[in-house]
């Protein structure tokens, strides 16, 4: 139809939307690519004609990739980006449409957009069977009747059952099991609620899939001061690198997408002379009342309940001063304090992190070659990384009782706070100390 | 005569709200290009919404296992016809209004308490727990902001000692509304954020809801799911403008000229504070429109009586 | 003849029919398949439907709602003949808003509105 190719022609022009799946080690460069003014990131696959598989995908990731990929409408297609892993490994990889080390990638993913929309690349059917989850119909005309209809599965799926209520009225709870691909949560992350209303009854996140021993992450300077001395300007930048980029996804999470891409900006292009924007970064999200609208008294964890775990800015930001770089002497030369807050609670875990992004660039800007001391335990962006855990595994037994009660904006909210990353689980896996071991 | 003919109105409203949508997908690009420190095209922000708009024309609409297609089908729709509702009921000119009943007034605020049913039925029928989670916040959203919303206007119709939105304008003459009652806009602002759910106050289609009610759309379905919200956005303005800027009344240029001005001034104003301001907590925003924002409108009349006594 | 409700009436009607026929160029000859209608939770598939006896925590706000929509019925007309009235207007409305709001001060107290 003459219409709709000259729509089609039209559309070839516009932005690109893209749902990205940043799998292991693709986090930054899949949030980098969000910068281009020719491709935006997308919430849910029902916005997005392009799928972008990044990075590595442990095998049990798989059967939900896909499902988002069954979930977008057509015209559809899949771009997939090794990023150091095997091409072979990469599930939905086609011949076409992938990203090379040589490849700029965001004329890639337009160009495999470009080539969607006009027809060049034809539109790709869904991936699984055909096959109803359960094929009951009822009898009448809105599927009522007929036999197995209460308790039973109408349309593929169960109906909610009553569950318990902290206000007495017992109503129905859903179930839910959100991820591994919710565009707010780190890929991987898999949170099994049950909601009753909008509050969370109760709520548990599951264990990293990325810690099966499948993946040969890459290393950061973080895992290398494990084994070796890092100089600390390299560590420090990377710190701040890491902080920014958790206030740019934090900044979407809490629907100021256009701020998040400026502080994404300063993030990929930060320097140890930045430290002065940090700071006025900070000043002016809090005059935006960011912080305070949005986590004032929310996800608060007594301290009680975090002695001894080291979790980085969330220890701090509950009062506790633990720094595992409070006792390296390269540190001390440089004049370091821990920086401590007192709420405990979402806003002070913002305020803390954007105070140690700026520290950070001003003892990286101070630093005349000083390098970090204590091998075998490090102070990570998210806290202690030793020789057999990560900070995310310490976190998760703290969640339950973190998410029990909370409205569910305020249980996003909390678990972005938290900056939880199951990537770590992998790099504990993948521990060269360990694999001499196992 | 106070109304204009059925087919000169259907064509005025379109024209408003098409023009205003688009001006709203302009602006809006071209403000989150400015605040992520991007690089501002005039290809970008002119013809980009309309290539988007093409793309979602292109693209196929979705439906999930069991929805209640009539009530997806109808959303848009109603929303659509809420806003248009909403719009006619705004004078541009001396005695130029597509509608100006003596109840003008009544009329507005029944098309803006009908979005509640609207947004309920988009996040209700696709039968999508994310949807209907946003669908239930905004039935407390919107119970909270509907009586704020009506007090914060009640008191422009005061001095009008009418309820048509013509006489409120033309009450204005001497001196507009935001100057005797300053209390008024503010107001009026916050909850005209309420009412689209716009920035700060867009609970239903939230980002910590990957979407919110629009989690399930594709296709023309959100292309007119997009359209409608941002035709209650130009409604809302253009009421402001009218109720609380002085609507026609200006030096120099005709009446519809100034009209135009203040209204595109204050739908500015609300996409700025959308791309500056973080979204409120649901429980936080039902407290103040409560404890905070109803005491104040009520203050708003009573002081703003007392000067006209 | 038709008055300006009757206007109104007439735009609401042909937006709603404009829109609705925009809606009907998105319809597909290709039937829907089973793995493309699964709802979106993240890629995982849901356990249950989502419709379900929800509990809309903030139904006793609504009947504090009802009790104000009720005194905006009052104050519509009351706008009108106010500064025809005079001061005993301001003043009867004033005792009524009063009783309404000492209702607000209670129910903020018996913490309707979190978790309203």
């Amino acid at each position: 139809m003459g219409v709709r190719d000259a729509l089609a022609h039209l559309a070839g022009g516009a932005v690109a939307p893209v749902f990205a799946v940043a799998g292991g080690g693709a986090r930054e460069a899949v949030a980098e690519l969000a910068l281009s003014p020719s491709v935006e990131l997308v919430d849910s696959p029902a916005a997005a004609s392009v799928l972008l598989v990044a990075g590595f995908l442990p095998s049990d990731l798989h059967t939900p990739l896909a499902a988002l990929h069954d979930a977008m409408p057509d015209p559809r297609c899949t771009v997939s980006w090794p990023l150091g892993s095997d091409h072979g490994s990469m599930p939905l990889s086609s011949s076409r449409l992938r990203i090379g080390p040589d490849d700029e990638p965001v004329q890639a993913v337009t160009r495999a957009y470009r080539a969607l929309l006009s027809g060049v690349v034809a539109t790709e059917p869904p991936i699984q069977p055909d096959v109803d989850p359960n094929p009951w119909r009822g009898v009448g005309p809105y599927g009522q009747g007929g036999r197995g209809m209460t308790g039973g599965t109408p349309y593929g799926r169960p109906m909610a059952e009553l569950g318990p209520d902290r206000d007495g009225l017992r109503l129905d709870v859903l179930p839910l099991s959100i991820g591994p691909f919710f565009p707010r949560f780190p890929a991987g992350l898999i949170l099994d609620v049950v909601m009753a209303g909008d509050l969370v009854i109760e709520g548990r996140v599951a264990d990293s899939p990325f810690g099966g021993g499948e993946w040969r992450p890459p290393v950061g300077p973080f895992v290398r001061a494990l084994s070796e001395p890092v100089p600390v300007a390299e560590i420090e930048l990377a710190r701040a690198r890491q902080h920014l980029r958790w206030a740019s996804d934090a900044l979407i999470t809490q629907g100021l997408p256009a701020f998040a891409m400026r502080v994404r900006r300063l993030a990929v292009t930060l320097t140890p002379g930045h430290a002065s924007s940090v700071r006025a970064l900070s000043r002016r999200l809090r005059l935006l009342r960011v912080p305070q609208w949005s986590g004032a008294g929310v996800g608060r964890i007594a301290p009680e309940l975090l002695t001894g775990l080291a979790l980085g800015p969330v220890s701090r930001a509950a009062g506790l001063g633990e720094d595992a770089r409070a006792a390296d002497p390269a540190y001390a030369e440089l004049g370091f304090e821990p920086i401590v807050a007192r709420d405990g609670d979402a806003a002070a875990r913002w305020d803390v992190r954007l105070a140690e992004a700026a520290q950070s660039l001003e003892l990286a800007a101070r630093a005349r070659g000083q390098r970090t001391g204590g091998v075998g335990i490090v102070e990570g962006p998210r806290g202690r990384l030793g020789p057999d855990d990560s900070p995310f595994q310490r976190l998760q037994s703290l969640l339950p009782d973190l998410l029990a009660g909370l409205e569910w904006g305020d249980a996003v909210t909390a678990l972005a706070s938290l900056d939880l990353d199951p990537e770590e689980a992998g790099t504990v896996a993948a521990r060269p100390s360990r694999a001499e071991a196992a | 005569m106070d109304y204009a003919s059925p087919p000169i109105a259907l064509i005025a409203v379109g024209l408003a709200m098409a023009a205003g949508v688009y001006l709203i997908a302009v602006l809006d690009r071209s403000i989150a290009v400015l605040v992520g420190a991007g690089r501002w095209t005039w290809r970008g922000a002119i013809v980009g919404p309309i290539r988007s708009a093409a793309l979602l024309l292109v693209q196929r609409r979705r439906t999930t296992e069991r929805p209640d297609s009539p009530g997806w089908t109808l959303a848009p729709a109603l929303l659509t016809g809420l806003a248009a509702v909403a719009l006619a009921m705004v004078p541009i000119g001396p005695d130029m209004a597509a509608a100006d009943p003596s109840t003008g007034f009544v009329v507005f605020s029944a098309a803006i308490v009908f979005v509640m049913i609207a947004v309920f039925l988009h996040g209700w029928s696709p039968n999508s727990a994310l949807a209907m989670h946003g669908a239930y916040r905004f039935g407390a959203q919107a119970l909270s902001f509907q009586i704020p919303f009506l007090l914060a206007m009640l008191a422009t119709a005061l001095p009008a000692e009418s309820l048509s939105i013509v006489d409120i304008v033309d009450a204005q003459e001497p001196l507009w509304n935001v100057v005797r009652q300053p209390l008024g806009l503010p107001l009026y602002l916050v909850v005209g954020v309420a009412v689209s759910f716009w920035g700060p106050l867009n609970l239903p289609d939230a980002s910590d809801l990957a979407g919110g009610t629009s989690v399930e759309d594709s296709g023309v379905a959100r292309l007119l799911w997009k359209s409608a919200r941002a035709a209650m956005l130009v409604a809302v303005a253009a009421m402001g403008a009218a109720g609380f800027l002085g609507g026609w009344w200006g030096p120099w240029l005709p009446g519809p000229v100034w009209m135009v001005i203040k209204a595109v001034a204050l739908l500015t104003l609300l996409l700025v504070a959308g791309h500056l301001l973080p979204r409120v907590r649901i429980q936080r925003f039902v407290v103040i429109a409560w404890v905070i924002l109803i005491p104040l409108a009520l203050v708003n009349i009573f002081v703003s009586g007392a000067l006209l006594l | 003849m038709l008055g300006p409700m009757g206007v109104t009436l007439a735009v609401f009607v042909g937006s709603l029919v404009v829109v609705l026929g925009l809606w009907m160029t998105g319809r597909d000859p290709r039937p829907r398949s089973a793995p493309e209608s699964v709802p979106f939770i993240g890629g995982r598939p849901p356990a249950v439907h989502a419709w379900s006896r929800y509990h809309a925590r903030y139904h006793v706000m609504a009947l504090v709602f009802l009790a104000f929509d009720m005194e905006m019925v009052y104050m519509y007309p009351w706008a009108v003949v106010f500064v025809r009235e005079g001061p005993i207007a301001m003043v009867e409305m004033g005792m009524f808003i009063t009783i309404l709001l000492l209702g607000i001060l209670y129910a903020w107290r018996e913490q309707v509105f979190e978790w309203a």
